[in-house]
């Protein structure tokens, strides 16, 4: 178990309703392998209010599996999920549709530069 | 692409082979089967007692199946055809070869019949050069099988090859010894799976492999056929266009991994056989009155893509739509930006206003609340992130010149953003349809935003914005001396001055004031722009015009079809009626599919249009385009719960019966006879302009 790792969870706790998942309802398990153990993290979504626990009961409608150190990257956007899916370094199963909306939640890149600075001498900064 | 190559294909699974079926290595075009990005058979060679066979006939019998009738020898020599080969293939999920050999001889046939398979599972990226693969391929053989593989990493990419109990397996291929009785035949059939073991653990193709899905989907086209409108025109060329345009979209559906049971419309055969927003939206745009559906899953499927955070690789910000996702390996391993990939200006508010017009012809307020948040993600992008100049207009300039688009509108290729003088101009760069994109996003969403979101006080703000950029739009873009606007702002404010076909997009977008909406439109079909089949992207006596430019002077098909309705919209019927007539004409030049882009030489000149060299075919937009024509010369128009008819028909274009148009009237028909006089080159009517 990595502090990365459990504060992006924390983090989506925290978020409690996400308007980008306003449609969604579900829930996925995220399993995160490191050596012989398997870390289990539930994240259910209820027409976007997100939830996170280390043991829900039942079966989950979609399920994530990665090891523990890339999840830690992905974590801290570090890595990107869609292209470690790609290779096939991160394995999904299940609603698909469901584990697309919440790959949303991930942060980006911690050294992303963002379109405004670009000309930011020239341009009022508006939000 | 030369005219003997053959292409079958189902969704984004499609093989390319010379016209006897065989595919064969080759540097300069790409022949082979392709799936997801990736070249699974690079090699597939048929031949008879080591001799390769030559085809007497082709028959494309359906997008997703072709038939080869062939016989052994080269076309060089004098053939004494005693041995006849029937190659049949399919593509359903699987890929299935049927072979059927008939001996016409009074004597048995004692023949060796190989086929050659082999793969170097290049990504479509590096197809042109497949040199340096950085995993490693193997071969298996296995019960009665042959196994293709490549991998890298955990990135797995297979094909496996079953040819049948008769069939003698080696790692190259297949052999089979048979001895056929006088006037008798021997029949074999391999079948091909692909696995992308490893696209996030999901065998994408396993569950559609297990059995042949053929019957399904004859039987899925004669559906797709039949909810189309009927349309019943004295024109042959008319009716042939429609119906080759109604197959090719069949064939260009795309059903992503993330959803499979919805399809939306890919780009175009071969190289775009994948999401791209702008192309799936325009296409939605052009096909809405006929084939509906394919809106509403693309707007869904790029809302639930829409970029959330900031990536400099991906030139993703939150609320943009993408541009292009791919699925191959140089995607996966992070040397191309495609996973997704949002380097597009024009693809957030294109997809606001397919939004509403999708309400406008479908009356879906659920979707349109569905989307409510999705929708105003896009607009705060184009007020916000897209605003690069911070002045008010949409910019853009990739964050990562190495791997970013450098123009990221529908021109999109390094020298099509160019001044009258040739110069290209610095970064970023503001084009003047991106503009007219935002300015029509704005009044489409302050219609939403009354009618479904409940929120009166932001339709009045985007009406106001949208009133202010029209203003200013008209101020900075406007080129004083030659009357028409601005290919694009340049980072100093200065105006980028060629004509071009952008400007006809203006109309579409309503930016135009009607003052000056006459004058635009003189131009558009005015000889430096209009070669008599359509509006070249850049006008005659411009500094970087080229007939076959690739976006500096050739005509690009749906170009022509969204300023044709552009013209409409500002009620010059007789102008859109010549537009749409030369693009038809053309149409029947290439057998009803018109091709990506051809030469922008005059009409009088060639006599028929010239195909742009490595043009993309059947491309959707292109596609696309004669259902737009036909939309434009009925003056289809939903008002409220009615369909307006409102037509504009060239008089040789006889009468038009559109039947079963679907909408929130349910099913209705439209009518319509030719009475407007076009002729070619063709003055501008002096008909005051008028808004529809």
């Amino acid at each position: 178990m990595t502090g990365a790792t459990t504060k992006f969870f924390a983090s989506i706790e925290q978020r409690g309703y996400d308007p980008r998942l306003g449609r969604m309802t579900g829930t996925a398990r995220f399993d995160l392998k490191e050596g012989d153990q398997t870390d289990h993290w539930f994240v259910s979504v209820n027409n976007g209010q997100l939830k996170v626990s280390r043991n829900a009961g039942g079966e989950p409608d979609a399920v994530l599996t990665a090891d523990a150190g890339l999840f830690d990257r992905i974590a801290k956007g570090e890595e990107n999920p869609v292209a470690a899916m790609l290779r096939g370094a991160l394995l999904i199963s299940g609603n698909l549709q469901l584990l697309v909306q919440l790959e949303r939640l991930f942060p980006g890149p911690p050294n992303a530069r963002g379109p405004r600075c670009l000309h930011d001498g020239k341009r009022e900064q508006k939000q | 692409m030369t005219a003997d190559q053959v292409r079958i294909l189902d969704g984004s699974t499609f093989l390319v082979s010379d016209g006897n079926g065989d595919i064969d290595p080759s540097p300069t075009f790409p022949t082979g089967l392709f799936s997801t990005d990736t070249r699974y058979l690079s090699k597939w060679v048929l031949t008879v007692n080591g001799e390769r066979l030559n085809a007497l006939s082709v028959d494309d019998l359906q997008y997703f199946e072709s038939r080869f009738f062939l016989v052994p020898g080269v076309a060089t020599h004098y053939i004494d055809a005693k041995l006849s080969v029937i190659r049949r293939r399919l593509i359903s999920g699987l890929i299935e070869e049927y072979l059927t050999f008939l001996n016409h001889d009074e004597h048995p046939a004692n023949l060796i019949i190989r086929v050659e398979a082999g793969s170097d599972f290049a990504d479509l990226f590096e197809i042109k050069d497949v040199t340096e693969k950085k995993g490693s391929y193997y071969r298996e053989v296995e019960d009665g099988c042959l196994r293709l593989g490549y991998a890298r990493n955990e990135f797995r990419r297979e094909t496996v090859i079953d040819a049948g109990k008769s069939a003698k397996v080696d790692e190259d291929g297949f052999t089979f010894t048979v001895t056929i009785p006088p006037h008798g035949e021997w029949e074999a059939c391999l079948k091909v799976r692909l696995g992308a073991v490893a696209i996030g653990g999901i065998e994408m193709h396993r569950e559609e492999q297990t059995e042949s899905a053929a019957p399904h989907m004859r039987f899925d086209l004669e559906k797709w056929l039949s909810e189309a409108p009927t349309v019943n025109t004295e024109s042959e060329a008319l009716a042939m266009t429609y119906q080759r345009s109604l197959v090719d979209l069949a064939a260009l559906r795309f059903r992503p991994l993330t959803s499979r049971d919805e399809s939306i419309p890919s780009a175009g055969l071969p190289w775009f056989m994948t999401i791209f927003g702008r192309d799936s939206i325009f296409t939605s745009l052009q096909t809405l009155p006929f084939v509906p559906a394919q809106a509403a899953a693309t707007l869904r499927l790029l809302a639930s893509m829409q970029g959330t955070r900031f990536d400099d690789f991906r030139d993703e910000d939150p609320g943009r739509i993408l541009h292009e996702l791919r699925y191959g390996e140089s995607a996966a391993f992070e040397e191309q930006p495609h996973s997704p990939y949002y380097g597009s200006a024009d693809a957030t508010p294109l997809w606001v206003i397919l939004l509403d017009e999708y309400e406008r012809w479908s009356g879906n307020h659920e979707l349109v609340a569905e989307l409510e948040y999705a929708a105003r993600a896009a607009l705060k992008w184009i007020d916000t992130y897209a605003d690069l100049m911070g002045n008010g207009y949409i910019w853009y300039e990739p964050r990562i010149p190495e791997t970013g688009l450098e123009n990221q509108c529908w021109k999109d290729s390094w020298d099509a953003i160019a001044y009258r003088d040739g110069r290209l101009p610095g970064f970023p760069r503001a084009t003047c349809e991106l503009q007219g994109y935002a300015y029509d996003a704005k009044m489409r969403a302050a219609r939403l935003a009354r009618l479904v979101w409940n929120d009166p006080a932001f339709a009045d703000q985007l009406e106001r914005e949208a009133k202010d950029l029209k203003d200013r739009f008209n101020r900075d873009f406007w080129v004083e001396d030659g009357e028409y606007y601005a290919l694009a702002l340049d980072n100093e404010g200065g105006q980028v001055d060629s004509l071009t076909s952008n400007i006809g997009h203006l109309l579409w977008s309503g930016i135009v004031p009607e003052d000056r909406a006459k004058k635009i439109a003189e131009h558009l079909v005015g000889p430096r722009l209009f070669s008599g089949w359509g509006i070249r992207t850049m006008a005659q006596g411009e500094g970087r015009y080229n007939p076959i430019g690739y976006h500096v002077g050739t005509v690009w098909p749906f170009d022509s079809s969204f300023i044709a309705w552009g013209l409409r919209r500002y009620g010059f019927n007789e102008e859109a009626g010549t537009l749409a007539e030369g693009l038809l004409d053309a149409a029947a030049y290439f057998q009803g599919r018109l091709p990506e882009a051809f030469g922008g030489y005059d009409r009088e000149q060639t006599k028929y249009p010239v195909e742009y060299p490595t043009a993309c075919s059947p491309q959707a937009w292109s596609t696309g385009t004669p259902l737009l024509l036909i939309r434009n010369m009925l003056g289809l128009d939903p008002h409220e719960n009615h369909l307006a008819v409102n037509p504009g028909l060239p008089r040789e274009m006889g009468r038009i019966e559109v039947l079963d148009i679907p909408g929130r009237w349910g099913r209705v028909d439209a009518f319509a006879r030719g009475r407007l006089a076009v002729t070619h080159p063709k003055p501008v009517s002096p008909l005051l302009p008028r808004l529809t």
